[in-house]
């Protein structure tokens, strides 16, 4: 019994001092996680649509749906959308700007964890120039590169019906 | 060069110092003990993810061999795993909390096998192998020269992987009519290259033990 409690208090100290040193970490770096979220986030809009310097984010049942991308006198410039879809091996989120008329302006990986040489080959200018310049939901002469279909198809198909929702919703406004 | 330093450094210092070169070249956890291969396949794609995993496995090394030699007397014998696994993880979390904070590129690249340093065999096998029976000093020292060690190893198999795989060293292209092998990037050339290497410094190790 002695024993017992011995041991459970010596590693309850040991626990006890290792969460206070954690919580300490913590408060100090969480701002700092927080804003290197926010940084790189900011910087993946502002490579979609170039010509904004403000993005909102316009919220749907908790979540974000899409963004709302404002220049510097507070017009509206476009639109960023991020689309998810499962891949080969990963899941492929997409994030593509979009102006006033829906016309693709430029689309980015955000993640992906393909096969390197293969299904990563989805991250290439060759492959992502050729959604520049569609308009909307209509992704015709778009190829998926042969060899990684499925990692293309985790691009093009998720990516579509997300503009085809925003679109439905815009129209509905 | 190792017999040198030894000679000069008095009786102590040279303790110390073997302490730390055994961990780079006799005691490698990479080719010597063949401990912490999981992380060393799954991070050594490129020369950078090798390094970065490299220096944060040796932070936790250096963090818990320290703490837990320290406290070896106070730590009973019956409960020392649990103990050591709290210190481990304390240090992993705190090493997770300041790469997402200070260098989040690096985080993203190393993923999953930040977290995963707690169970990394490497720290748990030179906590209790040594550090729960050995000084402060001699545990720092063996923290070093295992964490540098790893390190090492990690570039040396990231950095062929890379070459191989993909035709760069540290991101920069080194030859230009050079058609990389992509199969060196993914799990079997990790595994052929591993193993490999280990066969190598075998042979080495046999031949150098055979002239003797």
């Amino acid at each position: 019994m002695k024993e017992i409690v011995k041991y459970g208090f010596t590693l309850g100290l040991i626990c006890f001092i290792s969460s206070s040193v954690l919580v300490a970490v913590h408060a100090v770096t969480a701002p700092k996680i927080s804003q290197a979220r926010e940084k790189g986030e900011q910087a993946a809009l502002k490579e979609a649509l170039p010509d904004c310097v403000d993005f909102k984010a316009c919220m749907e049942d908790g979540k974000i749906s899409y963004y709302r991308g404002v220049d510097s006198s507070g017009n509206l410039k476009g639109f960023v959308v991020i689309s998810s879809g499962k891949g080969y091996s990963s899941d492929i989120q997409v994030m593509a700007g979009l102006n006033t008329n829906l016309e693709i302006i430029n689309v980015k990986i955000l993640s992906q964890d393909e096969t390197p040489g293969l299904g990563s080959r989805v991250t290439s200018p060759e492959f992502l120039g050729q959604f520049k310049g569609k308009v909307a939901d209509n992704f015709e002469g778009v190829q998926a590169i042969s060899g990684a279909t499925i990692s293309s198809n985790a691009v093009i198909k998720p990516l579509k019906e997300k503009i085809a929702n925003l679109k439905e919703k815009l129209q509905a406004k | 060069m190792y017999e040198i330093c030894a000679y000069l450094c008095n009786k102590y210092m040279g303790i110390l110092f073997k302490e730390f070169t055994k961990g780079i070249a006799m005691e490698n956890p990479i080719f010597g003990l063949v401990l912490g291969l999981c992380p060393a396949l799954a991070v050594s794609t490129s020369a950078a993810n090798g390094i970065g995993m490299g220096i944060a496995a040796t932070f936790v090394l250096l963090g818990s061999n320290i703490i837990i030699s320290a406290l070896r007397k106070f730590i009973p014998d019956e409960i020392r795993i649990p103990c050591f696994i709290v210190i481990i993880a304390t240090f992993v979390t705190i090493n997770e909390m300041v790469l997402k904070a200070y260098f989040p590129a690096l985080n993203q690249a190393l993923g999953i096998y930040v977290p995963l340093i707690v169970v990394n065999c490497i720290v748990l096998g030179r906590v209790e192998a040594f550090a729960s029976k050995r000084r402060v000093l001699d545990s720092l020292f063996d923290a070093l020269g295992m964490g540098v060690g790893f390190t090492i190893a990690l570039c040396f198999i990231a950095a062929l992987r890379e070459f191989l795989g993909a035709g760069k060293i540290l991101g920069i292209s080194l030859l230009s009519g050079f058609e990389p092998a992509a199969m060196f990037v993914l799990a079997p050339g990790a595994l052929l290259t591993l193993g490999l290497l280990i066969g190598l410094v075998n042979y080495w190790q046999f031949k150098k033990t055979d002239s003797k």
